[in-house]
């Protein structure tokens, strides 16, 4: 949606990030279209091969663990992975207890602050206001 | 993500939708990477098929001309379509001249005024301010 660095990775490093949004996407058991809209907009950001697209698509059906996930996350992928896995988790309004432990596992793996995540929803709450603000200036034109 | 709606339109509408932020991306003659990033997130958030996000992609050559995929477009669509090329004009970091005078084409069929049209573009700073703080406290 913003300018944004996650097509810059090495290839196999965008392919992490994606897997990583596959669990995440999957973790509640549940896959809402506007979940899977987002999901295939971070997967259009990753600019990934169509192979890579259809190895991450069969992820959703099957998800991998997360240990599985995090033993190729590292580095920058990484710290994009967790913004875009915040993001994810709280789309629906709501981050539950199976999203919170995941994302501090993450966080933790990566060797972030300890608030890392908080700031993470904190900053994410921002943005979900920001673009309601976007829409509300889309309404004002139909006045 | 966006409470648009975009996902619930039709098929045509949304390949609509994405060729006309494919002619924004190309409007000032060059098509960086990062344009074409902002384009294929764009078709995956509007849930575009893989073939016709094909046919899209045949556009970063030879871009479908404005007039024709503004032609009796849906005012409400195209307020969409405006907030969403507004991003993708600003992603090369500068709104080039054509960038703009396409941008102003859409406003007139979105019902949009220069003053909301500026807000727009406003709003798009205020939302790259807000994405570049993540990077600040991960370290990037």
């Amino acid at each position: 949606m913003l300018p944004d660095t996650v097509h810059k990775l090495p290839r196999e490093e965008r392919f992490a990030y994606a897997r990583l949004l596959a669990f995440m996407a999957r973790i509640d058991n549940e896959l809402t279209v506007d979940e899977m809209a987002m999901f295939e907009q971070r997967l259009g950001t990753a600019l990934l091969s169509p192979g890579q697209r259809e190895a991450i698509r069969a992820a959703l059906k099957n998800p991998p663990t997360l240990e599985e996930c995090l033993e190729e996350l590292s580095g920058e992928a990484g710290r994009l992975a967790l913004r875009d896995a915040v993001m994810m988790a709280a789309a629906d309004g709501t981050v539950d207890e199976d999203e919170r432990d995941a994302l501090e596992d993450i966080s933790e793996h990566l060797g972030l602050r300890e608030d890392a995540v908080e700031q993470l929803l904190n900053w994410t709450i921002k943005g979900y206001k920001w673009m309601k603000e976007g829409y509300e200036l889309l309404d004002t034109l139909e006045e | 993500m966006f409470p648009d709606g975009l996902i619930h339109r039709s098929p045509q509408e949304r390949v609509r939708y994405a060729e006309i932020l494919v002619y924004i991306a190309a409007a000032d003659g060059e098509l960086v990477r990062e344009e074409i990033a902002m384009i294929e997130a764009m078709m995956g958030r509007a849930m575009l098929h893989p073939e016709s996000r094909i046919t899209v992609r045949a556009g970063f050559e030879q871009p479908i001309p404005l007039e024709q995929s503004l032609a009796d477009l849906d005012p409400s669509l195209a307020q969409i379509i405006l907030r969403d090329a507004a991003l993708v004009a600003a992603v090369d970091g500068d709104y080039d001249r054509k960038e703009l005078t396409a941008l102003r084409k859409i406003a007139k069929v979105a019902g949009a005024s220069t003053t909301q049209l500026s807000e727009l573009l406003d709003w798009v700073k205020e939302g790259w301010l807000w994405f570049e703080k993540a990077s600040v406290f991960l370290g990037q």
